[in-house]
């Protein structure tokens, strides 16, 4: 984060329309199951974490693509959740936290070399809305070894939880009530269970859904006090054939909140591109994502931003009020403080052989800020009518051929290709010695 | 210079601090690694020039090396891997209070807390702005192999192999038995295991020869008993920093095994002390 003078702040893109061209895939945290054989899409996953102590409240976005009744989600939690612990949240939130934290491309425009002049603006940029959808199916048979731990309604949910001593007995439970189970279900499903953890049940009341006037599902938000940190990323990767993605907003009142069971790696960032990446930023950052995750050798996660809410440098969105904070989840705000809220987004890129066990998290005190920057520098296009005019073209150009090198590094784009796309500036050639006695 | 184990335990340290700072993307300040050292380094000399001084001349246990400023370094290096800190006010206190273990906590002239760790474990308690990455290496095989490597050459060089060898395998079965029980697959298994912490923990602080018990077999047991503690902290009640908090707890108990087996303390063979041989022969 570099502070210019008379820096032009400007237009920011939001990243997760990555999450539009995730291959379709299960649900990250628990499955989206099918009454029939409903085609699934499941785009990448955003899930927002608030964590202190031992209290989290795990939001998570619901971005199912298909007949709203054949919905159906699987959770295993920690504990058992009464009504009270579930809220239906907004999606308009996570849009929020999502254009808040994105990586973002900021531009600066060069100021005539001959003279002086102070500018500056500041604008923000939308996001990407997400989809979602929800089917249902609840049923409890206490001679399979599940229990019905509670049974309620939210929104337009019903929800059920579940606890069972085997996961033969659960798997048959959750067929016979219509869900559709992928092959070998079973055997992911015991792990949890020998943990005792239980299973949240989500499916869509279709009364209620025509009823809300909603066009798509709403997030499932749900509170809990354990001192298991961590997200079952496992269940999701039953029948996904290729890469997942996932977006965690972990959300602390002390700092960076960090996997300790998988490394970290934070994106390139702070690095100087062309500027025709503008027009061509969406697929700029996913080449830039999808290299580096291949050069980690795609067993890492990606820290993309790490901020104090209080504030941004630059802006990708408007700070999160404390009113939209609460909604996200955070639930020590003091209404006379300033909200302290750190935000850590992690972006995870897993398949079944690259991250085999769930997510383990921590809170640290780390509050080093990091965010995903890349900077376009236009050079500046009027009348240039001195003697330093000539150095400053000369100067823009050996720019651009870094930006293009950059480009090139970041995206693994066949920097021909780039070259081609760059508006060179004219440089008049002149011989070395003339800079030097300059005649 | 390799016949004096810690500078081998000196090089490897700082390799690693390089390689991990250069290739791992860690989030350590440099200023706060010179911070470290200069406490650590600081805290020896003045405790030492406490020591010498008419008040503490009663001490006669302690009998003052020159060359304790390379356990000082050793300890620097083991909390710049281990222990991060947003201000360099923490690391001074973990480094302070490492050092001051060693002469504080004392019994017959052995002094039982691992230095590095016992700084961690303040630093974790008593401030803020401390934390331990666990994931910070990662689960690179080559990196797994570089730690064997040159833990086994220290290792082989203090004799005290069999420390690390014990918790390992200790570890390693218990927790071959959870993934069975729980029906995990195998990958899940080596990936909670090849977990480069675990190995710079067990290679590099579990065996600071000055601080374990003396004797083999009370090595074995402690060994043991450190790899359980760890297992139960990790699993029961989800302790991230479960190594260190196993070793600290189970630091006194050193005392206890050296009562019952006893075994003469391990010292550092050092060059200096040759020296003062031969000078005092030729006085």
């Amino acid at each position: 984060m570099l502070k210019i003078p008379r820096i032009f702040i400007s237009v920011l893109l939001a990243i997760t329309v990555i999450a539009l061209c995730s291959p379709p895939a299960w649900a990250f945290c628990g499955f989206y199951v099918a009454k029939a054989d409903a085609s699934l899409y499941n785009q990448a996953s955003q899930v927002i974490i608030a964590r202190s102590g031992n209290r989290t409240v795990l939001t998570m976005a619901n971005d199912y693509k298909g007949d709203v009744k054949d919905f159906a989600l699987v959770v295993p939690v920690p504990v058992v959740l009464s009504e009270e612990q579930v809220q239906v949240g907004e999606a308009k939130i996570i849009e929020r936290i999502d254009a808040f934290s994105a990586p973002r491309l900021v531009e600066y425009f060069d100021q005539n070399p001959c003279m002086t002049l102070p500018r500056g603006t500041t604008r923000g940029a939308a996001d990407m809305a997400m989809e979602s959808a929800v089917p249902e199916v609840v049923q409890a048979d206490r001679a399979l070894g599940v229990t019905v731990e509670s049974r309620f309604n939210v929104g337009e949910y019903n929800i059920v939880i579940l606890s069972a001593t085997e996961s033969d007995g659960l798997e048959t439970w959750l067929v016979q009530n219509g869900y559709q189970i992928p092959s070998g279900a079973s055997a992911l499903l015991q792990p949890y269970i020998r943990q005792n953890l239980k299973f949240f049940v989500a499916k869509v009341n279709l009364a209620e859904f025509n009823q809300s006037g909603f066009q798509s599902l709403r997030p499932l938000m749900i509170a809990y006090e354990s001192s298991q940190f961590m997200l079952p990323i496992r269940l999701g990767m039953m029948n996904a054939s290729g890469e997942q993605d996932l977006i965690v907003y972990l959300l602390s009142n002390q700092g960076q909140i960090e996997l300790t069971n998988y490394r970290t790696v934070q994106v390139p960032s702070n690095v100087d591109i062309p500027e025709f990446v503008q027009n061509k930023f969406i697929e700029f950052y996913k080449a830039l994502f999808q290299t580096a995750y291949e050069r980690e050798q795609k067993k890492v996660a990606f820290l993309e931003y790490a901020w104090d809410m209080q504030n941004c440098d630059p802006c990708a969105a408007d700070p999160l009020t404390p009113e939209e904070l609460k909604q996200a989840g955070v639930f020590w705000l003091n209404s006379q403080q300033f909200p302290n809220v750190f935000i850590s987004r992690i972006h995870i890129r897993y398949t079944r052989n690259t991250f085999p066990e769930d997510l383990q998290f921590q809170e640290t005190a780390n509050r080093q800020l990091f965010q995903g920057r890349y900077v376009i520098n236009h050079p500046y296009q009027g009348e240039m009518t001195c003697d330093a005019a000539n150095t400053y073209k000369q100067s823009v150009r050996q720019r651009q051929e870094q930006e293009i090198q950059n480009l090139a590094r970041l995206t693994n784009w066949e920097i021909n290709a780039i070259r081609r796309e760059v508006e060179f500036v004219n440089v008049e050639p002149q011989p070395w010695w003339r800079q030097l006695w300059d005649q | 210079m390799l016949s004096d184990a810690r500078n081998a335990q000196i090089v490897f340290l700082s390799t690693f601090l390089i390689l991990g700072i250069s290739t791992r993307d860690w989030t350590i300040q440099p200023q706060l690694i010179g911070v470290v050292v200069c406490s650590c380094l600081l805290t020896q000399w003045i405790i030492t020039l406490l020591q010498q001084s008419s008040l503490w001349q009663d001490w006669e246990q302690y009998s003052i090396s020159r060359s304790s400023w390379k356990s000082a370094l050793i300890t620097a290096l083991g909390l710049c891997l281990l222990l991060r800190a947003n201000s360099w006010t923490t690391m001074v206190f973990a480094g302070g209070c490492a050092i001051a273990s060693k002469f504080l906590f004392r019994y017959h002239g052995k002094h039982f807390f691992n230095p590095a760790n016992f700084g961690i474990i303040f630093a974790l308690t008593f401030t803020s702005d401390a934390w331990v990455s666990p994931g910070q290496w990662g689960t690179d095989w080559w990196y797994i192999l570089f730690f064997l490597g040159t833990g086994g050459m220290i290792l082989k060089q203090v004799g005290r192999w069999e420390t690390s060898a014990t918790f390992l395998a200790n570890y390693a079965i218990l927790e071959a038995i959870r993934n069975a029980w729980l029906g995990w697959s195998w990958d899940v298994y080596t990936h909670q295991l090849m977990s480069g912490s675990l190995l710079v923990f067990a290679l590099f602080m579990l065996t600071d020869p000055r601080s374990i018990p003396n004797a083999r077999l009370s090595r074995i047991i402690w060994a043991v008993s450190i790899a359980w503690v760890t297992f139960i902290l990790q699993h029961q009640f989800f302790i991230s920093s479960a190594l260190f908090w196993a070793l600290f707890l189970l630091s006194p108990f050193t005392l206890i095994l050296d009562k019952i087996w006893s075994s003469p303390r391990f010292t550092w063979h050092s060059i200096p002390v040759i020296k003062s041989r031969i000078k005092s022969s030729q006085v």
